[in-house]
């Protein structure tokens, strides 16, 4: 882990809660207008995907209406829910748009998703044991943890986790590998399990059910059209989740390390922990902005698409400090990942052997 | 076909179910609203139909909302929801027109008077003109109507006299029989607020007295005297409706109270953020925002609301005076101050109201 002194840690703070204070003193108009565009994109989508879909058996109009249905669930679930649970709307004080209630398109419940995700891994980014992100408790990605025979076939888990992400996010909270390991009891998850239960019905009803019967002589066409939406969210998320913090140079830290506990420290595991990718400006829409994880992760409630904008500053911080900006084209950020997802499926002593680089330091 | 959506059950089930929210009915607005904001389902909308001047300094807007809104009874009052620089501000405002105005054309009135640095004032007076849509809620507020006619006194000043526009106008309507007085006090001739309808219903209602008191005119500044309850015959046996600024209200309360008014035969009702007086010295305190982990101290009367945003967090809320439990939340432990009765909260966990919840000693609240 990059080390700097207290003195460095305290400067770093009030050099990021700058850009911080910049950005929030400007947000208004611009914001709520972007914001408010962006859902009517994506109602937009939705709707077109949903009518266009029992056409479906024309094999061009298939494509387009998977295409625009899986469009939305992307749009919703990136650029809009996951931005609007971390609150970066609630200063709009619109009802619909409000962290604490945004419900989204996704089989994990709202209150799920803002206790795994905005406190556990925003607040633990990469603290191995304490962010049951990192890795999802499925996948070895590091050697702090150490090698089993099961690792081996992790790559498999990786391509199962991804094309049923959405499930794996909704079961997250689960802790599988402490119920299996007899740290917790499945009753202590019985509310969750309701409440998931509940959620995962509500979004597969819709998607599986509903729609297909509603159009029924066209049910499996609508069914199968379905079906590739949420395919096509599921590849899209994770991967774009992967590259945010499983790239080759992303940090990861030992309790230990995180003792003092600073907001300077936090910012720093923040920057070292996360990784970026660059990219359109469509692209960085579709990854809800993710694709500017770093940013996201300094400043986690600002909007979004401001992410873009500062990048140059936090650049220019990091410089200052000498802290790596792990950034470079997706393609070569998620290569990084398959890479490291496959090294560390392997015992320790082959993969040295094979990628001697990967000697932890 | 949306409305099922809301009113059917069933329907409103399987909305529920569709799209992951309450009220389902509003997912689609934001494509509506581009084709005809009176679609729009999140709230009441209400379009302008016309802005008419009533002094230098106030306006009264007369709005269509849609045939949905529940309507009102004379002396009630609205919210409106209109988005400033990307926030949406809730204020409360009240009806100055007859009910009639609702039910013969569909459209009711507010008259709203322009206040020094005020932000939503200031943005209707400057911005909100014809063929705008705006939110509005359905109506509130308990400064009725006598049910039988009995001799009735009002008290108003200022734009305090709105809500009494629209109880003179139903007054007149209905053919009230009881002597009716307002005393109207103004800064000077040129504020009088609704004087054309004043004067129209002095010409045609002889139950109506009226008199405007002009506070800034004379050498010295003319305020409320018990002289003024001297000149209105049969005073003591009038109910008695009060509405204007504090001061004015208080006074008005204290006199009338001496002259052995019953309490509840003086109706009083606000325009402005109405405050207990509050003992200073024991209030404020540690306050934790559990949610958030953020603990901040707060001094003085400052309200819950407040000293959130001060603390960085943005707290759902609207009127911000304790009318319309958008801000409620959970306080977990502690006791607050109700800023409106000057009455103090138990110790245990409840639902407050941020925005008229003053700490006293620390507090935590699930934020």
């Amino acid at each position: 882990m990059k080390q700097l002194t207290p003195e460095q840690l305290d400067n770093l703070e009030q050099d990021l809660n700058a850009i911080r204070d910049e950005v929030l003193a400007d947000v208004g108009d611009r914001d709520a207008r972007y914001i408010r565009r962006i859902i009517r994109l994506h109602r937009g989508l939705e709707v077109g995907g949903r009518a266009l879909m029992p056409l479906g058996f024309i094999p061009p109009v298939f494509a387009a209406a998977v295409a625009s249905l899986g469009l939305s669930k992307i749009i919703e679930n990136m650029e809009i829910g996951h931005n609007v649970m971390h609150g970066q709307y609630d200063w709009m004080n619109d009802p619909a748009l409000h962290s604490q209630t945004y419900e989204w398109d996704n089989t994990c419940t709202g209150d799920s998703w803002r206790r795994t995700h905005n406190y556990e891994h925003h607040t633990f980014t990469n603290i191995i044991g304490k962010d049951r992100d990192y890795g999802y408790a499925l996948l070895r990605l590091s050697d702090d943890e150490k090698w089993k025979p099961a690792h081996s076939l992790q790559f498999i888990n990786y391509v199962l986790l991804s094309v049923f992400f959405q499930w794996g996010v909704g079961l997250h909270e689960l802790e599988f590998d402490r119920l299996r390991r007899g740290e917790i009891k499945i009753s202590d998850k019985k509310q969750f399990l309701k409440e998931f239960f509940r959620k995962g019905g509500r979004q597969a009803f819709k998607d599986y059910v509903f729609f297909p019967i509603v159009t029924l002589p066209v049910a499996p066409v609508v069914l199968a059209g379905n079906v590739g939406a949420n395919l096509i969210r599921n590849l899209w998320a994770s991967s774009v989740i992967f590259c945010g913090h499983f790239t080759q140079d992303a940090e990861t830290f030992t309790e230990e390390e995180c003792d003092n506990g600073s907001k300077g420290q936090w910012y720093l595991r923040q920057l070292t922990g996360s990784s970026n990718f660059t990219g359109s400006k469509l692209m960085h829409m579709l990854s809800g902005h993710l694709s500017h994880q770093i940013e996201h992760h300094v400043f986690p409630d600002i909007p979004a698409h401001r992410y873009r904008e500062i990048s140059p500053k936090v650049q220019a911080v990091c410089k200052k400090y000498g802290i790596h900006y792990n950034t470079g084209s997706f393609a070569r950020q998620y290569g990084t990942v398959v890479k490291r997802i496959v090294q560390y499926s392997l015992p320790d002593r082959l993969r040295l052997k094979l990628a001697p680089q990967t000697q932890a330091a | 076909m949306l409305s099922l959506l809301a009113t059917k059950p069933s329907l409103h089930w399987l909305g529920k179910q569709l799209f992951n929210r309450e009220d389902p009915a509003a997912f689609f607005d934001p494509l509506l609203e581009r084709i005809n904001p009176m679609w729009v389902r999140q709230y009441v909308p209400a379009r302008v139909q016309a802005v008419v001047d009533e002094t230098a300094d106030t306006k009264t807007f007369i709005l269509k909302p849609a045939a949905r809104w529940g309507g009102f009874v004379a002396g009630q009052h609205v919210t409106i929801d209109v988005d400033i620089d990307g926030v949406r501000r809730t204020r409360t405002f009240s009806l100055s027109g007859a009910p009639a105005q609702w039910k013969n054309e569909g459209t009711v009135s507010l008259t709203i008077k322009r206040l020094t640095g005020g932000l939503a004032t200031n943005w209707l007076h400057d911005n909100l003109a014809s063929g705008d849509v705006i939110g509005m809620g359905e109506a509130f507020g308990d400064f009725r109507l006598p049910e039988a006619d009995e001799p009735v006194l009002y008290v108003a000043g200022g734009s305090g006299v709105t809500p009494i526009l629209s109880q003179l106008e139903a007054m007149a309507q209905r053919g009230y029989q009881a002597p009716v007085t307002l005393l109207y006090f103004v800064r000077t001739q040129a504020d009088i607020i609704g004087a054309e309808k004043l004067h129209a219903l002095r010409l045609n209602w002889p139950a109506l007295t009226l008199r405007i008191i002009a506070t800034n005119e004379g050498e010295s500044p003319e305020y409320l005297k018990d002289t003024h309850f001297d000149d209105v015959p049969g005073v003591n046996a009038r109910r008695c409706y009060l509405c204007g600024p504090k001061g004015l209200m208080d006074l008005a309360g204290e006199l009338l109270a001496k002259r052995g008014i019953e309490e509840d035969r003086i109706h009083s009702t606000f325009f402005s953020v109405p405050t207990a007086t509050l003992d200073g010295d024991s209030l404020g305190g540690e306050i934790h925002f559990s949610r958030s982990d953020i603990k901040v101290t707060s001094e003085g009367d400052a309200v819950l609301l407040e000293t959130a945003e001060a603390a960085q967090l943005s707290p759902q809320h609207g009127c911000r005076m304790g009318l319309c439990h958008q801000c409620s939340c959970r306080k977990t432990s502690g006791t607050v101050v109700n800023r409106l009765t000057g009455r103090a909260s138990g110790p245990g966990e409840e639902t407050i109201q941020l925005c008229i919840s003053v700490p006293r000693g620390p507090v935590s609240v699930d934020l």
